[in-house]
């Protein structure tokens, strides 16, 4: 009955761990050959599987446990999902309906340790329950702010006969989506920025979510405004427009944190607006007279930065609203967009790349040279996300895939085979720190057992390289339990896990590496040897405002 | 009975008229939302409401709960301190909540604040206490039973009356609001 419930709401992949609580499940699988399970290596894995074939291609990613240890290793997975506003269904198995709270063999209050992770979770006990919940986790999850759903069933209502059921019609009262818009609070939203002399739109996931990046680039050109994207925000906004400020945050482009601090409008859209954007918040961008703040989550508003215009919409239908409003712009832009040029020159990305060592930057402009738009990446947390998206020219949704909010180590070879699932045209290139990756290298197996396209790329600094540059910069340079260098030759890894490598030293070698990497079918994995003590920039110093940000030093 | 007053002390709310808050650093630091909120009566309705409040950093002052006429749905009374949240947070994420029906605020707001007291005191000199309004239940040789119930500056009195007569046992309902006029 869950299969065929599944089956009904379009489900394709299913990634899954069994166990004795979810075995009347498992036993009746066969029986579906529409859903394809994806047997994982760790629970952990199936969540951000689930997660990366979700924000590939945006449909809600599926995952099976069982109860107790199968469920909590969920968790992060879940905490990954739901910080970023990711649909997955979590189905765990739980111990019998007349065993739970008997503390029995593998029972653990699952609801309780998720709730806090999750956008909604039910605990089912009964069978004739059960068609109305998946229906209703479905539509929790998918619509609105996306987020995960889990649902707990009980092993004998895995087990009960019942008649075919079709889901009811949806009634649930208490499940509030913001789709009305507030056309007033459109209209001067859209004569703020019209009427503004130094304009920034900043750009978060809800563009993504909510396919707004048609609208948020007519509405941006139409106020000749400029976009910077936050880190999940990538991909909403083309980085090689004219308009674009590239990324936002404490590890933003000079320019776009200019701008901010600049800024006398600034309209903030589909974001949370959290410390990884603002920095110090008492400094985030203190020349505004006007925040305008749109999101679909009215929790929101305020939460970190108070708006003066609110839009509690999703942002599609926000800035189409917005659009007919903006009607003449009073001040020239010619100024604020030659000065934000003006900063673009003086202060560009760049790296240092004169001690013969191996830069990260080097990898990365390589790979995109090859793989222009057509690729996605899925960076793992640490450096290697800050490079992978600084370092490439994202001009669509979809092609960068990373934990934002949670920062979840270990993220991006499972969400990368995830997302080679969702979107298995376009090649997969998972780029991830050699610290990450080991926290869910046991999934290389289901890479090499589907011979997923997926390409590994470590970013092998032999340490914790994040860590290890908070470290050298704002605790005193002293490096405390950041040394990487007892870790596994990877070449043989990968090759233990049935899937070639190889390794590279040498910048003239990295061409080669990738040739092989996109002659070979199936999974390979590189692993380049980068400078250990190359840095991300810009970087602001930890409790500074965004205008006190760090540059990379000159190339001497 | 100076730990039990202590205890019993009500909540500071901005909304409430009288002589509470007590202090003016207690004043100063009062933040607490009085909301009436409309639950579906699910199995982890509670733990999910406070669980939101805990993860916002919010802290529960005063609960009370009780069944409406609608069957499967509940009324739940809470007293929130928002803590360095803006104070309109509390509503907003309680509605964030899909076992939320409904969420009210009714931070100073013409309100009905009621609370029912139940108190056994060793005196058998009820005078001053059924002169408030209290009720006596039972009287029983280790002491009285009264209840009481009033508005929170009537409960605050009345609980600073009992400590005089010798408390046994205090019991609270925890606040129960609703709007004057509807
Ligand atoms: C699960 C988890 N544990 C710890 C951290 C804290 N953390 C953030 S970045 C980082 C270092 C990552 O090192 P590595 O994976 O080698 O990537 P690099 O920064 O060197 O690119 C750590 C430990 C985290 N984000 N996630």
């Amino acid at each position: 009955m869950i299969l065929e419930a599944l089956e009904r709401e379009g489900v394709e992949y299913i990634f899954g761990y069994p166990g004795g609580a979810n075995l009347p499940i498992y036993q009746h699988l066969h029986e579906h050959p529409k859903l394809k399970h994806i047997l994982v290596r760790h629970e952990q894995g199936a969540a951000h599987m689930a997660d990366g074939y979700a924000r590939a291609c945006g449909r809600p990613g599926v995952v099976f446990a069982t109860s107790g240890p199968g469920a909590l290793n969920l968790v992060t997975g879940l905490c990954t999902a739901y910080m970023d506003s990711v649909p997955i269904i979590a189905i765990t198995g739980q111990v019998n309906s007349t065993q739970v709270g008997r503390d029995a063999f593998q029972e653990s209050d699952v609801i309780g340790a998720t709730s806090s992770v999750t956008k909604h979770s039910y605990l089912v006990t009964k069978i004739d329950q059960l068609p109305r919940v998946i229906h209703e986790a479905f539509h929790i999850a998918t619509t609105g702010r996306p987020g995960p759903v889990l649902i707990d069933i009980c092993k004998d209502v895995q087990m009960a006969d019942a008649e075919r059921v079709t889901a009811e019609r949806l009634h649930i009262p208490g499940y509030k989506l913001n789709g009305h818009i507030d056309l007033n609070h459109a209209k001067q939203a859209a004569e703020a920025l019209a009427g503004a002399e130094r304009p920034v739109i900043l750009a978060g996931h809800g563009i993504i979510l909510s396919h707004a990046e048609a609208q948020l680039q007519e509405l941006a050109e139409t106020a000749a405004t400029p976009v910077g994207t936050t880190l999940l925000g990538i991909g909403g906004f083309p980085v090689k427009h004219p308009l674009s400020l590239h990324m936002t945050g404490f590890m933003g482009t000079g320019w776009c944190l200019k701008a901010v601090q600049n800024a006398d409008v600034l309209m903030m859209v589909g974001m949370r607006v959290d410390d990884r954007v603002t920095a110090k918040l008492s400094e985030f961008a203190p020349n505004v007279k006007t925040f305008i703040h749109v999101d679909i989550d009215g929790s929101e508003m305020g939460k970190n930065v108070r708006p003066h215009i609110e839009l509690v919409a999703d942002a599609k239908q926000a800035l189409a609203a917005m659009l007919p409003h903006i009607g003449t712009l009073q001040a020239d832009r010619g100024r604020w967009l030659s000065q934000i040029d003006a900063w673009r020159e003086e202060h560009p990305l760049r790296y240092k790349h004169s001690n013969g060592q191996l830069q990260p930057q080097d990898v990365l402009i390589d790979m995109y040279r090859r793989a222009d738009s057509e690729a996605i990446v899925v960076a793992d947390v640490g450096q290697n996300q800050i490079w992978a998206a600084l370092w490439w020219n994202y001009d669509r949704p979809g092609l960068f895939i990373n934990s934002g909010g949670a920062g979840t180590m270990g993220f991006a070879l499972p969400a990368a085979i995830g997302a080679k699932f969702g979107r298995p045209e376009l090649p997969v290139w998972c780029v991830a720190g050699e610290g990450g990756f080991v926290m869910t290298a046991q999934e290389l197996s289901v890479a090499v057992e589907h011979q997923l396209d997926v390409k590994i790329v470590l970013l092998n600094n032999l340490s914790l390289g994040m860590v290890r540059q908070f470290q050298d910069d704002f605790y005193g340079g002293v490096r405390s339990q950041v040394d990487l260098t007892h870790m596994p030759d990877f070449v043989k890894l990968s090759e233990a896990y049935g899937m070639p490598a190889l390794r590279v030293e040498k910048l003239e070698d990295i061409g080669l590496a990738l040739d092989a990497a996109e002659r070979t079918k199936g999974p390979f994995l590189i692993d380049f040897r980068i400078d250990p003590e190359a840095n991300v920039y810009p970087i602001v110093p930890l409790g500074k405002g965004l205008g006190e940000f760090w540059e990379a030093p000159e190339n001497a | 009975m100076p730990e039990a007053t202590a205890r019993l002390r009500p909540a500071p709310s901005p909304g409430s008229t009288g002589h509470f808050p007590a202090s003016g650093e207690e004043l100063a630091t009062s933040r607490v939302r009085v909301l009436s909120v409309l639950v579906e009566d699910g199995q982890n309705t509670l733990t999910k409401i406070a669980g939101a409040v805990r993860r916002r950093g919010f802290h529960i002052r005063g609960l009370s709960i009780g069944p409406t006429r609608e069957p499967g749905r509940s009324r739940i009374t809470l007293e929130v301190d928002h803590g360095h949240a803006e104070a309109d947070q509390v509503r907003k994420q309680l509605e964030r909540l899909v076992d939320v029906v409904e969420v009210e605020d009714l931070t100073g707001d013409e309100v009905h604040n009621r609370e029912l007291v139940v108190a056994k005191v060793k005196t058998l000199e009820l005078a001053r206490l059924i002169q408030r309004g209290a009720k006596v239940i039972s009287t029983d040789t280790d002491g009285t039973t009264v209840e009481f119930s009033g508005d929170r500056d009537e409960i605050f009195d009345f609980v600073e009356e009992l400590a005089r007569h010798g408390i046994v046992d205090v019991v609270r309902s925890g606040p129960l609001v609703m709007r004057r006029t509807v």
